[in-house]
């Protein structure tokens, strides 16, 4: 999340680390540009009145770069002419100030699913079902209790599905920059997955990471 | 339509060649039928001399001496002439002797002499009387007491006219126009009669009238004054259209000035119109225009700027009243959680209500609804004030404040004008670097009072001096933002000092300092402390805040 208002980063942030996401944040244009590019994020989320250097031309720089991220700009600013032009730049959505945080929540969730390509919030592999607006997992019909790392990475696995998932990539999605946990977390994360969910469903690549079977 | 300009124009274009064309043929026309008469009067004149020479050139010898007329030359000349004629019937007539004249008989003899030579007249000048109908000459010659002598076929029957003579020979014009059958020219001149040498009998006159049908000259005049006619029309058509023409090329230019304004409207000012001849009316009235849409364009985009910011800058707070409520209240939360949404939340409310209030007091202001008291205030004390009220500020940041003040007085709102230096002091301080310095002083020029603040800080480039007293410019953001300033200080400053009738300015040199000066009226006509104030000589209190 790049934003120059300490009070907003505060509780936007706390409300998505409370919803089972990891935020790195940024307070102004020249730091955000380093960690979006730096990083693999899912979404950024961007205020376009930034020190430094301004949301767009972070956003321009970002795709120059060629990196895909999706960006979600967030501006006070709601003129349509600066809404248009940050779309233009190649944003993939805009929110206008005040917000609320479900909201925002809502469309970070959309973000993500279409950028895995995929349009649907219900995911189903075999018997077990994902459902990533309620944030639930069942398997043949009966729920299943999850912790929110386990069920983020879970999710995850699901959404690039058919691909392999590098344990780099899983320990980025599941911690943000200030988090010191040990890379085997992710290890224990998937036998608690394995245990509660099924063992077929999430195969081992061994020195590579791990991979749901589309 | 018959009120545009271009029908205005033509119609008033063709009123004034109609009437200049008109007059103009008019003239031509009547100098052309003048010449046309002279040309005949001269024609009739040759004729009628012909005719007095001709006639008694023809004249046989009469038979008895004519009671008046006669003279020995008329009868030499006009035997010579028979003889030259050859004229052999003619026998030679006796010379007419003194007193045998009677009235009739010698004017019968004349008459018989007369018609029997016509046949020997020679060819021109029988032509002449029997040419064509319409064109042709008549005479008619009458003797001194008015009785008919002669008449040509076909001259008309014209009673004897009046006629006097002026002198010997000088014919006298009378021109008629004969209503019964044609329009005529006609010329009468008196002449004598021959006499023998030595005739010493009174001279006696004939009179003779020449004249001449004028149908054909009429018919040829009213000819060229149709032509003439016709041509006018042919040059008014030509003259109606080419200025039409004209201005409709003209009217094309404003047609197309106003389109060009019309494109501009408040949604698209950036076009402007195409000036293509710079220093013709028009271009110049199509420069003042663009130069107005620059003035409505920049009055506008500063409009849309100030709104756009004074939203930004309202949102800003709101949304982390919103956030924090949202996040506090998703879940149930500990007590220091719910105080510390609270605190924050408060801090938003207190930077909304401060923005607000800046808001509003620009508002009346610029609504002239600003209630701005008129009381006598001392700048001295008032700029001591706003020192001690700013020290801790600038003890934070190790900065040391220098007051020097003249005592002086102007009219005006204390409050209001403390409230301007307060935050230039505040500016001051803020953008000083640590343990700078800061000068508060004020001095007299001439009738105003100049209260100076002066800071040892990073100093404004000379691109954004300029635009430091716009609303919402911050020329750093980061620190501005950062210590709560929302853009509108020096702004509001600027409208406080105007509507005092004073004025403020800035100077600035990056990396050494900014000096503001705000310059207000004294209160009284005639400052007190001019001379000496102004030299900096005379400092009444010198007052030093926060040594360092």
């Amino acid at each position: 999340m790049i934003e120059d208002e300490p009070d907003v980063i505060r509780a936007v942030a706390m409300f998505l680390r409370e919803a089972g996401y990891s935020v790195d944040t940024a307070e102004n244009g020249e730091d955000g540009l380093f960690k979006a590019v730096a990083w693999d994020y899912d979404v950024i989320l961007l205020d376009v009145m930034l020190p430094k250097r301004d949301g767009w031309s972070v956003l321009e720089e970002l795709r120059r770069q060629k990196k895909s991220t999706p960006v979600l700009m967030l501006t006070a600013r709601d003129d349509v002419k600066d809404r248009v032009r940050g779309l233009d730049i190649g944003a993939d959505d805009y929110l206008v100030k005040p917000f609320e945080l479900t909201e925002l929540v809502a469309r970070i969730r959309a973000l993500i699913r279409r950028s895995a390509g995929k349009a649907q919030s219900l995911i189903e592999i075999g018997a077990v079902s994902i459902d990533t607006t309620a944030r639930t997992v069942s398997v043949d019909g009966n729920n299943v209790a999850l912790t929110a790392k386990e069920y983020c990475l879970l999710e995850f696995l699901a959404i690039h599905r058919g691909e392999l998932v590098t344990r780099t990539k899983i320990y980025d999605h599941l911690f943000d920059e200030y988090d010191s946990s040990l890379s085997n977390l992710v290890d224990v994360y998937v036998s608690n997955i394995r245990r509660k969910v099924g063992r077929e469903l999430i195969t081992t690549r061994r020195g590579m990471g791990y991979i749901i079977e589309g | 339509m018959f009120k545009s300009l271009r029908w205005r124009l033509q119609v008033w274009h063709a009123v004034v060649l109609l009437t200049v064309l008109s007059s103009f043929g008019a003239i031509v026309h009547r100098l052309h039928w003048q010449t046309r008469l002279q040309q005949i009067d001269a024609e009739l004149h040759r004729t009628i001399n012909l005719v007095y020479s001709q006639r008694f050139r023809l004249l046989p010898r009469p038979v008895r001496r004519p009671r008046r007329v006669d003279t020995p030359n008329e009868t030499e000349a006009a035997r010579t002439e028979q003889t030259a004629a050859g004229n052999t019937n003619a026998a030679p007539a006796p010379i007419p002797t003194e007193g045998e004249g009677e009235k009739s008989r010698p004017q019968f003899e004349t008459n018989v002499r007369m018609a029997r030579d016509q046949s020997q007249l020679p060819v021109e000048f029988d032509q002449l009387f029997h040419g064509e109908e319409d064109s042709r000459f008549y005479f008619v010659i009458w003797g001194k007491n008015g009785e008919m002598l002669q008449r040509s076929d076909l001259a008309p029957s014209i009673e004897y006219p009046n006629v006097h003579v002026l002198a010997d020979g000088v014919p006298l014009r009378i021109p008629r126009d004969r209503k019964d059958k044609y329009l005529c020219r006609e010329v009468v001149a008196a002449f004598p009669i021959p006499r023998m040498p030595g005739d010493k009998s009174p001279t006696s006159d004939l009179n003779i009238l020449v004249g001449r049908s004028l149908e054909k000259d009429l018919a040829a005049q009213n000819q060229s004054g149709l032509l003439l006619a016709l041509t006018g029309l042919v040059i008014l058509a030509a003259g109606v259209l080419g200025g039409g023409w004209l201005a409709a090329r003209a009217i094309r230019s404003i047609d197309a000035m106003t389109g060009a304004a019309e494109a501009i409207s408040a949604q698209n000012l950036s076009q402007r119109i195409n000036v293509k001849e710079l220093d013709s009316e028009l271009g110049k009235l199509a420069k003042v225009l663009n130069q107005t849409f620059d003035r409505l364009q920049s009055a506008f985009e500063r409009q849309s700027q100030f709104t756009a910011d004074a939203s930004h800058e309202l949102r800003t707070p709101l949304s982390v009243i919103a956030t924090h409520t949202e996040l506090a209240l998703s879940r149930s939360r500990s007590n220091e959680d719910y105080r510390a949404a609270l605190e924050t939340c408060q801090r938003a409310s207190q930077r909304m209500r401060s923005l607000i209030d800046a808001l509003l007091l620009l508002a009346r202001f610029e609504a002239g609804t600003s209630l701005l008291k008129h009381e006598r205030v001392d700048i001295a004390a008032l700029v001591q004030d706003c020192v001690e009220l700013v020290e801790p500020l600038a003890t934070n940041k190790s900065l040391s404040i220098n007051c020097r003040v003249v005592p002086c007085q102007v009219k005006g709102d204390w409050d209001r004008l403390a409230q301007v230096v307060t935050n230039l002091l505040t500016n001051a301080i803020r953008y000083n670097a640590d343990g700078g310095k800061i000068e508060a002083t004020t001095r007299i020029e001439r009738d105003r009072v100049v209260i100076s603040v002066r800071d040892t800080g990073v100093g404004i480039a000379a691109a954004e001096l300029p635009r430091i007293f716009d609303r919402f410019y911050q020329v750093d953001k980061v620190r501005g933002q950062a210590e709560g300033s929302c853009g509108l200080g020096l702004a509001i400053c600027k409208t406080i000092v105007e509507s005092h009738g004073g004025s403020i300015s800035a100077s600035s040199q990056p990396g050494v300092g900014t000096t503001m000066e705000v310059r207000l009226l004294l209160a009284d006509a005639t400052p007190v402390f001019e001379g000496a104030a102004s030299s900096g000589e005379l400092l009444v209190s010198t007052w030093e805040a926060n040594e360092v």
